[in-house]
């Protein structure tokens, strides 16, 4: 990772911040307050703008600056993040349990897991003790999406 | 309510047998977790706060001092074994504890760090009891503006106490903690604040959510990264101590136990630095010889132990966590309704009290548990990373969305992991970033208060006793990584001259 790019994008987290820290809106009395809803996010703002312009000018080594993983390592790392989405957007209508399985074997099978049994003991052994967990002895409602309401 | 009466509620509450009975699950569960390689205590405690939260405030909490500390230890395990220390506390424990697994001693490494631990958390909880009650009274003076400059002196800490290298980068970290802590509604004046318009974002950002985030699927994503490179492990058949070992350790395990507690009380140093500064006391001044590995493991295991029951101090009696750690403590303890602060002994005695008996039954726990435990516990490190990492990925999601059952955590929680895994990527470290994410709020309100009391004057701050002493503590903490700069950049001049 080129060492300069963690603190240009502190700072363009810092610009993007302060912008929206400016727009909080304020009525009369609380603007002429010393300390208001703007005053704290504003500092925090100045203040990280400052500490990435001091890590600009000097970027300190570290253990994992500059690590490099492998094309494969970033490939799975993607492929786990579409999973996630994904997980996120079955579970209205699949429901947590169905949602919860499917992301266990799909987590494996990225992961690089084969076996048979593995494949298909974990994610339906999980999702069957959260569920009785949760759903059996705890009493908690979880909605089981739409798919199966 | 007196010390010994104390004492005796807290036992009470500590020996009530579904307590009890949480302290061992709570232990057991910490050292699974801790054992496993990159997964250290944070992780641990974010992984179970939705089974805490199925408990009463004290169980719950006893539950978590549980997994503390056995997570702590579970961590050792995995350094001395295969040299894969799952949080930083435990990096000194490696140096000498992996090369002694290696020449065939690995039962012995493991028997010495499980008792230097136990005499660790053994004299920092007898130090919590003394201690704790005598902040507790002298924090009853706090107001605002002691609490305001607390705060501050907490944050500032992160930087003064920063490993070499890491001080603007744990500014850094704390800040983006900070910034992440104003999202949603002002409290005082009602407004939304970096909400874009999203329903989901009126509450804020939750707790378990931003830890979740940047300790367990952050560090899942990581493991991801680093490939599935499994590393051999040497079998344990038994962990007992040589003959002469205790006699040996007795005297560094005494020193470091006490160091590792004044340390760990500090804000922002917590168990690292104090594991550091004993291992490298030991190393310096006090080891006559290069073979006596027994006291490297030794002194970092019993400093680190300590350190943990000295981080609580602040938390249980201030309300302010000095680590990353004791900041998901903090967050579990509000999300019960409870506020920790000098009033906690008084209108919580039971907890305050059960707490820390029960962190001291934790260790005996440890100790009589995990000992006879270990040849069998260890092989929870041969889990293939390949089917490690998605019960990381899926027990934090599940975690996550159990505490809202709103599937847009879910997307929010990939983002800030995914922000996570840069930013360690980059050498942040992100334990500063969940402190300020917790004080945030604490910090603004006690600001707040104190600008009201004080008409706007900050003078305010430099006429009471404490707060002026609390400014000076934080003047001199911010001069520290300062003077350590000018002495940097006077070096390569004398080099020269």
């Amino acid at each position: 990772m080129n060492r300069r790019l963690p603190s240009l994008l502190l700072a363009a987290f810092a610009g993007i911040y302060l912008w929206q820290a400016l727009a909080i809106p304020l009525d009369p009395w609380s603007a002429s307050e010393s300390i208001n809803a703007r005053t704290l996010p504003i500092t925090y703002a100045v203040l990280l703008l400052l500490v990435a312009l001091g890590l600009g000018i000097r970027p300190a080594p570290s253990s994992e600056t500059g690590s490099i993983h492998s094309a494969l390592g970033w490939r799975r790392l993607a492929s786990h993040a579409v999973v996630i989405v994904a997980f996120g957007l079955f579970i209205p209508l699949a429901g947590l349990w169905v949602s919860l399985a499917g992301l266990l074997l799909a987590c494996l099978l990225i992961a690089g897991e084969r076996r048979p049994l593995v494949l298909v003991l974990a994610p339906l052994g999980t999702a069957l003790l959260a569920w009785f967990l949760l759903v059996v002895a705890l009493g908690v409602y979880i909605d089981p999406g739409r798919w199966f309401s | 309510m007196g010390a010994w009466e104390g004492i005796a509620t807290g036992l009470a509450t500590a020996f009530n047998p579904a307590n009890l009975l949480w302290v061992v699950a709570g232990c057991l569960a910490g050292t699974f977790i801790g054992m496993m390689p990159g997964l250290g205590p944070i992780t641990a405690i974010a992984l179970m706060i939705p089974v805490s939260y199925s408990l009463d405030p004290a169980a719950g909490l006893i539950m978590m001092a549980g997994v503390y500390y056995g997570a702590v230890f579970g961590g050792s395990t995995s350094s001395i074994l295969i040299n894969a220390p799952g949080v930083a506390s435990t990096v000194a424990t490696s140096f000498d504890g992996y090369p002694m697994a290696r020449k065939g001693q690995a039962g012995r490494a493991l028997a010495l760090a499980a008792h230097a631990s136990f005499a660790g958390g053994t004299i920092g909880a007898v130090a919590l009891l003394v201690f704790a009650p005598a902040l507790a009274a002298l924090a009853k003076e706090f107001q605002s503006p002691e609490y305001a400059l607390m705060l501050v002196f907490a944050l500032s800490s992160i930087a003064a106490f920063a490993d070499r290298g890491q001080v603007l980068r744990s500014l850094a970290a704390a800040l983006v903690g900070l910034m992440l802590g104003t999202v949603g509604t002002d409290q005082s004046a009602g407004v939304q604040r970096f909400t874009f318009g999203r329903l989901d974002l009126t509450d804020g950002l939750s707790f378990v959510l931003v830890a979740m985030a940047t300790f367990a699927l952050a560090e899942a994503f990581r493991m991801v990264l680093a490939g599935n490179g499994d590393a051999p492990t040497p079998r344990v058949a038994h962990a007992r101590l040589h003959p002469g070992d205790p006699k040996a350790i007795a005297p560094t395990v005494a020193r470091s136990s006490v160091l590792g507690f004044l340390v760990g009380v500090l804000p922002g140093a917590g168990a690292t630095l104090a594991s550091f500064f004993s291992y490298e006391f030991q190393k310096r001044f006090r080891r006559r010889d290069g073979v006596d590995d027994a006291r490297g493991v030794a002194a970092p295991e019993a400093a680190n132990n300590a350190a943990c029951t000295g981080s609580f101090v602040p938390l249980l009696t201030l309300g302010i966590p000095g680590s990353g750690t004791t900041a998901v403590l903090l967050g579990v303890m509000l999300s019960y309704g409870v506020q920790p602060g000098p009033r906690l002994l008084e209108v919580e005695p039971a907890m305050f009290w059960g707490v820390i008996v029960s962190m001291y039954i934790g260790n005996l726990v440890l100790l009589a548990l995990n000992l006879p435990l270990i040849p069998y516990l260890s092989r929870i490190i041969h889990l293939r990373r390949r089917v490690l990492v998605p019960f990381v990925i899926a027990f934090s999601l599940l975690g996550v969305y159990l505490t809202s059952l709103n599937a847009f955590d879910i997307h929010l929680m990939l983002g800030f992991a995914l922000a996570g895994v840069v930013l360690r990527l980059a050498g942040f470290p992100l334990a500063p970033l969940l402190l300020g994410f917790i004080l945030s709020g604490m910090l603004e309100d006690n600001l707040r208060r104190t600008m009201l009391l004080a008409d706007g004057s900050l003078a305010f701050f430099l006429d009471r006793p404490v707060s002026l002493g609390l400014a000076a503590l934080c003047v001199l903490v911010w001069l520290a990584p300062l003077r350590r700069l000018t002495a940097k950049a006077r070096k390569p001049d004398r080099s020269t001259a």
